[in-house]
């Protein structure tokens, strides 16, 4: 059985001719694993999700999802698949409704049933997020809310894989120990797999934990 | 009818007192631009000279290659002011802008000459043209405005593109308002020169219509004519050239290829 995803000698440099970022690197991850990359800044961290879900193009090597090319999966649906969290959430000018139910917005999403009101003020719940009412202006929350929300956003997509970006970088100390909880809870609970990148100490209290560290242009795991 | 009053070259140095006003204007708010008002006259008064021989030449010739020589040679110019506007290094969009407005100009030029005009031939210069012209100038200046607001939405709203993408928007999707909003900036300028037409401000060309001796009447019809040509061959011109460009500022995999510079 293949692992759901499976890195192969993949180097990434943003222009032709200058140094790559990283090279030849290999990683394959099992389904309901928790990997968590650390490495300094412009280590190459952020870049490896970005590749993952093709928002970068690697210089070489091959990145494989359940035994088959990223780059043969129609974008929209690998990126419903493997799920890109970004590190700065971001909100279109709307209610919080029109927020969570924007992917069903679009032609990959539109075969899929949006959740009701009932089944999202549920979620807002589970996700910390009681205080707020799906009609309230979305842009008018906190990061640390919009963070919370926008892993709730992605979680309705039905993703097997969550790629999440440094997901408590711009929140204080209460605001990430949420995200932290919720991290958990959707790989303990829901089985989801997660690709965490973090400079943080963060280590997930879960069973099929990882840790990965970037060190010259090389990836590291235990 | 009223035949036209030549202007003779002692009254043509009469108007340069507008531009002398001009000038001790700049001078006495210090706004620094005489020199830009300098070069600006030279420039009115040397290319519009060049032109009126080269208007003659050509009418003068009956030449159809001649003709679509001069059009073409137009559209490259016209390409050409759009990139000194937009300034954008990373996506190229030059070819496609180029071949867009070259056969969709020369549609509507021909559509307007052949079948609204009437003239015969089609080509025929004194007709095509000015027509052109029109078409070219008015197109342009949309043209530039809306792919300058689609580049540079792209990079402001940079991480909201790619929030759409990373939820399984294609890149149509991920850049929808993106794309209405430059290509409604474009738009704008002509539609709203309909509603003042006749009522703020009297179009250039009935204007000199009426100068040279038309019945207004006729004057008004060419007018109509060219005013829904300017709005149609705009808004042509305009979806085409952005499509393509909007597609180019993503890769194979729909991922964002316009950075912050």
């Amino acid at each position: 059985m293949h692992p759901l995803l499976e890195i192969r000698d993949l180097s990434f440099g943003y222009d032709k001719g200058s140094s790559p970022v990283f090279e030849h690197l290999d990683l394959d991850v099992r389904q309901g694993e928790c990997i968590v990359v650390k490495g300094a800044s412009g280590s190459g961290k952020s870049t490896l999700l970005r590749l993952i879900c093709r928002l970068n193009i690697p210089r070489s090597g091959a990145i494989l999802f359940k035994g088959t090319s990223v780059a043969e999966i129609p974008p929209p649906e690998l990126r419903s698949k493997i799920s890109y969290v970004q590190q700065i959430p971001q909100m279109i000018d709307g209610s919080i409704r029109d927020n969570l139910l924007l992917p069903f917005t679009f032609a990959q999403g539109a075969h899929k049933t949006a959740p009701d009101d009932a089944t999202l003020e549920r979620m807002l719940d589970a996700f910390y997020l009681h205080e707020v009412s799906l009609d309230q202006s979305a842009l008018k929350l906190s990061v640390g809310q919009k963070q919370r929300l926008s892993i709730m956003r992605t979680i309705l997509t039905g993703p097997d894989m969550l790629l999440l970006d440094e997901p408590t970088s711009a929140l204080d100390a209460d605001s990430a120990a949420m995200v932290f909880s919720i991290i958990e809870r959707l790989n303990t609970e829901e089985g989801k797999t997660l690709f965490i990148v973090t400079h943080s100490d963060y280590q997930p209290a879960v069973s099929q934990v990882r840790s990965c560290t970037f060190r010259n242009g090389k990836l590291e795991c235990a | 009818m009223n035949q036209i009053i030549e202007i003779s070259i002692p009254q043509l140095l009469l108007a340069l007192l507008f531009i002398l006003v001009a000038q001790i204007t700049s001078l006495v708010q210090r706004l620094g631009l005489n020199k830009d008002i300098t070069i600006g006259t030279i420039r009115t008064v040397s290319q519009l000279f060049l032109m009126g021989y080269a208007l003659t030449f050509i009418f003068g010739a009956q030449n159809l290659w001649l003709t679509l020589g001069i059009f073409v040679v137009m559209v490259f110019s016209a390409v050409f002011i759009i990139r000194g506007r937009v300034k954008e290094k990373q996506i190229s969009y030059e070819v496609p802008t180029f071949m867009t407005m070259l056969s969709s100009y020369f549609l509507t030029a021909l559509f307007v000459s052949w079948l609204v005009i009437g003239v015969h031939p089609w080509w025929e210069p004194r007709y095509f043209i000015p027509t052109a012209g029109m078409v070219i100038g008015n197109s342009m200046s949309a043209l530039a405005i809306s792919i300058e607001r689609l580049f540079s939405q792209m990079r402001q709203q940079r991480d909201v593109v790619e929030m759409k993408l990373c939820l399984g928007a294609n890149y149509r999707e991920a850049s929808s308002e993106i794309f209405k909003g430059a290509l409604k900036a474009g738009m704008i300028p002509s539609i709203n020169a309909m509603m003042g037409v006749g009522l703020v401000f009297i179009p250039g060309m009935m204007s000199g219509q009426i100068l040279a001796g038309t019945d207004p009447l006729i004057a008004i019809r060419y007018q109509i004519v060219v005013m829904f040509m300017l709005v149609g061959s705009t808004a042509i011109s305009s979806i085409i050239v952005m499509r393509i460009i909007r597609r180019r500022c993503f890769g194979a995999s729909e991922e964002l290829l316009v950075t912050p510079e």
